[in-house]
């Protein structure tokens, strides 16, 4: 059972990646900003972070930057849920440090599946 | 594998955020137009603007509704070039994507009606496409000083946005917040600083900084906010819990224009992002359903509270039980509050369309208007809101459509050539809202009115309402294009008076202006209520309906003047002057054994004359110096032969009118049922309820009675005692 901190402003999309994941009893966090997830993500662990790209205030590529510039989270694997799907975001995103690049909409079975070897691999796979 | 997700599962909240995001797209499209007429570019909403639409594109694309995400990704696309340009936007992209934010919503509510979701139209596709951002000029881009490590974070729309604020007459501030646990524990989290930030000053940019863990970020963060405030500094710090705050530097890079235009928007709404932490999204479906399982358990606390007097009258010690009934209120009580505060949204929310909807009256019309909100904090319940929304339309469509002036005419009367409309709202008590739609236009032109009405001219503002509210009355002799059919006021009191038991009024200014206003209640099904006798018949009545409950001194019944000469501002009309319908329904009518007399037909021993035969006159009573018709209802009901001894005075149009009756009962709150059969619907009768004895219970609406009696509506019956 892994902590997996699921960050949307959508609270709907939120549901729906629960949703998905339900069936591997893992603990569920949410965070509904990008200051949310580092506020979160500063005060206790996690095994993986779920992350859009397209939030207030900050998005997450501005996340992903501030987890991979802290000792403590570099290696925490984050995946990256969004609806931009083009080469040069997959491109920028993976670049910035994200462990996966996956876009809306997704299928249940592609997300469990992403989630499931992030999670035995343990580490971070870019950045 | 868990096979596919059941996106039925989601509809529903699917619906609800793209309803909110569309709402407040609208409202930021209209920022932005506002702007771009005043010369200035809007970095602000066109972000929200870019985000929302992404968002809406997502959503959609799980969901499945492709002609959805069809349309929010042209106008994704639109937007994101305006966002890399600092917010700039062509005048012409604006009503294309007001277009495009109108068809998606058509498509989502198709969807919720599970009507087929017809594809995006290719000419609005096209149209999206075809905007020509280039000739959107883009603003020059101010230099910041700040720590290198937050402007590397600034975008151009950002520093554009600090430099318009403090162009404005506002400082630009950093405030950090620095996160713990025992922050987080106490409730103090970057959420909730952003929320108390946010009510001091507009948040423009929030950085997370990396520091070393110490005592103080022990998570080795700290937020800095960079905010525009004219609020003290100490506020700002307190509001971020922060020990102080530091000025940002703002090189002056702004033209002069949009400077100059910038300190015209003092008032330019703080950061409108949505606080939506801990906000759980309810459809009104569940929360009627809990609403109708909480009316079930009033009436049994009723039949509960019967049952435990039968028991005491038969010499049953009941102190017990009645201790625990009295818990029960209690805890009932409560439990309304709560149900009652779930249904109600903001006052705020409601108007949020109205910006378009004058929008569009505005260019249908060709007349230049402003619109000014005064939206309060009130709340209203969600239906009490969707019922009334359709009149304050029909409002804002007659000031635009008839009462403000074309430009030319406006010149040439020496008024500004934009008109103003202003829509304000408060709440008068915790049972009523009053909400007003005025207008600087040409006034109503009662001598027109009148002529079209076949009457009289009207000497008071209330008698003009009357006669505007006719219906099928219209003072224009063309059916125009926004309001097609006159001036529809019949349909606004219909709402207001007859659906929501409220009250319309009217106050007019010939050349200077028109003031309609509406008081509503704040809820509908559950009311707190004067219960009380009339003769032997049981009647309730709203209490916020009631101004006062007097006691009647028989000795000092004042027999005034004949109908139609009444003193004291109390202007009684003659009988003869009633129109159309009878106020009351026939006998035999009324549901539930609560048989309402057939006009005239009053029996028992308070039968009193109609007005006019009233013993040379009408019936008053005297309070405070004011002079109050008084009507018995036990004569009007012919409920029995006991006498009024009490009175509940009720005020409508500013002149109040008293109501006899045998004796108060008491008060309690009721559940009020519709009366759905038309052939009991009538005014002044405004639904029935269940006491606890499984019989119906009237529920009177005597401020309604009161205009139907004062208008010698009731035929005959009016009555009768118009002891007043």
């Amino acid at each position: 059972m892994a902590e997996i901190l699921v960050v949307d402003d959508s609270r709907v999309m939120r549901e729906m990646v629960v949703a998905c994941l339900r069936a591997e009893q893992h603990g569920f966090a949410h965070a509904a900003s990008g200051l949310e997830a580092i506020e979160t993500l500063s005060l206790r662990p996690f095994d993986l972070v779920v992350l859009d790209l397209n939030m207030p205030d900050i998005g997450g590529l501005e996340v992903i930057e501030f987890i991979r510039g802290q000792d403590r989270l570099r290696s925490l694997p984050i995946l990256v849920v969004t609806t931009r799907g083009d080469e040069e975001s997959r491109a920028r995103t993976l670049a910035a440090g994200a462990s996966e690049f996956m876009t809306k909409p997704f299928t249940p079975d592609a997300i469990l599946a992403s989630v499931r070897a992030l999670l035995q691999d343990g580490v971070a796979g870019a950045g | 594998m868990t096979g596919a997700l059941d996106v039925n599962e989601f509809v529903a909240g699917y619906l609800v955020e793209v309803e909110e995001h569309l709402s407040a797209s609208t409202a930021n499209l209209l920022a932005v137009e506002a702007a771009l007429r005043a010369g200035e570019s809007s970095p602000r909403p066109i972000r929200e603007l870019f985000r929302a639409l992404h968002t809406i594109k997502g959503l959609s694309a799980m969901v499945g509704v492709e002609p959805i995400v069809d349309l929010a990704h042209g106008m994704e696309t639109v937007l994101r070039a305006a966002d890399r340009a600092a917010g700039s936007l062509s005048g012409s992209s604006i009503e294309v994507l007001l277009r495009g934010l109108r068809s998606i919503e058509e498509r989502a509510r198709a969807l919720a009606e599970g009507k087929p979701v017809l594809p995006a139209a290719p000419e609005l596709l096209a149209a999206l496409t075809a905007l020509d951002l280039a000739a959107a000029p883009s603003p020059p881009v101010p230099t910041i000083g700040a720590d290198p490590e937050i402007l590397a974070k600034l975008g151009p729309g950002e520093r554009v946005q600090l430099a318009q604020g403090v162009a404005g007459g506002r400082r630009a501030l950093r405030v950090d917040f620095t996160p713990s646990p025992a922050r987080t524990a106490e409730g103090v989290n970057i959420t909730t600083v952003r929320e108390r930030v946010g009510k001091l000053a507009e948040i423009v940019k929030v950085v997370p900084l990396s520091v070393p863990a110490s005592d103080g970020a022990p998570g080795g963060i700290v937020f800095a906010l960079l905010v525009l405030t004219s609020a003290p500094d100490e506020e700002v710090a307190r509001a971020a819990a922060a020990d102080g705050v530091r000025a940002l530097t703002v090189e002056p890079a702004v033209p002069p224009a949009v400077a100059a235009l910038a300190e015209r928007e003092p008032d330019e709404p703080v950061d409108r992002e949505p606080q939506l932490r801990g906000v759980v999204r309810v459809e009104v479906a569940r929360l009627d359903d809990a609403l109708d399982k909480l009316s079930a358990l009033v009436v049994t606390r009723f039949r509960l509270a019967r049952a435990a007097a039968e028991l005491r009258a038969r010499g049953v010690d009941t102190r017990d039980l009645s201790e625990i009934l009295r818990e029960h209120d209690r805890t009932l009580r409560d439990l309304r509050g709560a149900i009652m505060r779930a249904r109600m949204i903001s006052v705020k929310e409601l108007l949020e369309r109205v910006p378009l909807v004058v929008r569009g009256l505005g260019r249908a019309t060709g007349k230049q208007v402003r619109l000014e909100i005064d939206a309060g904090k009130a709340e209203l319940d969600k239906a009490v809101a969707e019922r009334v929304f359709p009149a304050i339309v029909h409002l804002l469509r007659n000031a635009v459509d008839h009462a403000i002036e074309p430009p030319a005419e406006r010149r040439r009367l020496g008024k500004p050539e934009e008109g103003v409309v202003r829509v304000s709202c408060f709440e008068r008590s915790s049972n009523q809202l009053e909400l007003s739609v005025a207008d600087d236009g040409r006034g109503i032109d009662r001598a027109l009115v009148a002529r079209r009405a076949g009457r009289p001219a009207p000497e008071s503002d209330a008698a003009l309402l009357d006669l505007i509210t006719l219906p099928g009355l219209s003072t224009l002799d063309q059916a125009t294009k926004t309001s097609g059919r006159g001036l529809g006021m019949d349909i606004v009191r219909r709402i207001a008076v007859e659906q929501l038991s409220g009250e319309l009024a009217v106050s007019t200014s010939p050349g200077a202006g028109t003031t309609f206003t509406l008081r509503i209640p704040l809820t509908l099904t559950i009311v707190d209520a004067f219960s009380f006798l009339c003769g032997d018949q049981l009647f309730v009545t709203p209490v916020a309906g009631v101004e006062e409950v007097v006691e009647i001194d028989a000795a000092r019944i004042i027999r005034g003047p004949a109908p139609g000469e009444a003193r004291g501002g109390s202007m009684l009309p003659a009988a003869g002057e009633a129109r159309g319908g009878s106020m009351l329904p026939a006998a035999g009518e009324a549901r539930g054994g609560t048989m309402l007399p057939a006009a005239g037909e009053a029996r028992g021993g308070t039968m009193l004359p109609a007005a006019g035969e009233a013993r040379g006159g009408t019936m008053l009573i005297e309070r405070r110096g004011e002079v109050v018709p008084l009507v018995d209802l036990g004569a009007l009901f012919e409920t029995g032969a006991s006498p009024a001894r009490r009175a509940l005075v009720v005020r409508r149009h500013g002149a109040p009118f008293a109501f006899g009756v045998t004796r108060v009962i008491g008060q309690q709150e009721v559940v009020v049922r519709p009366l759905e059969d038309p052939l009991v619907r009538v005014p002044g009768v405004s639904g029935s309820t269940d006491l606890g004895d499984g019989r119906p219970t009237l529920v009177l609406d005597l401020v309604t009675l009161s205009g139907r009696l004062s208008a010698g509506r009731g035929g005959r019956g009016a009555l009768v005692w118009v002891a007043s």
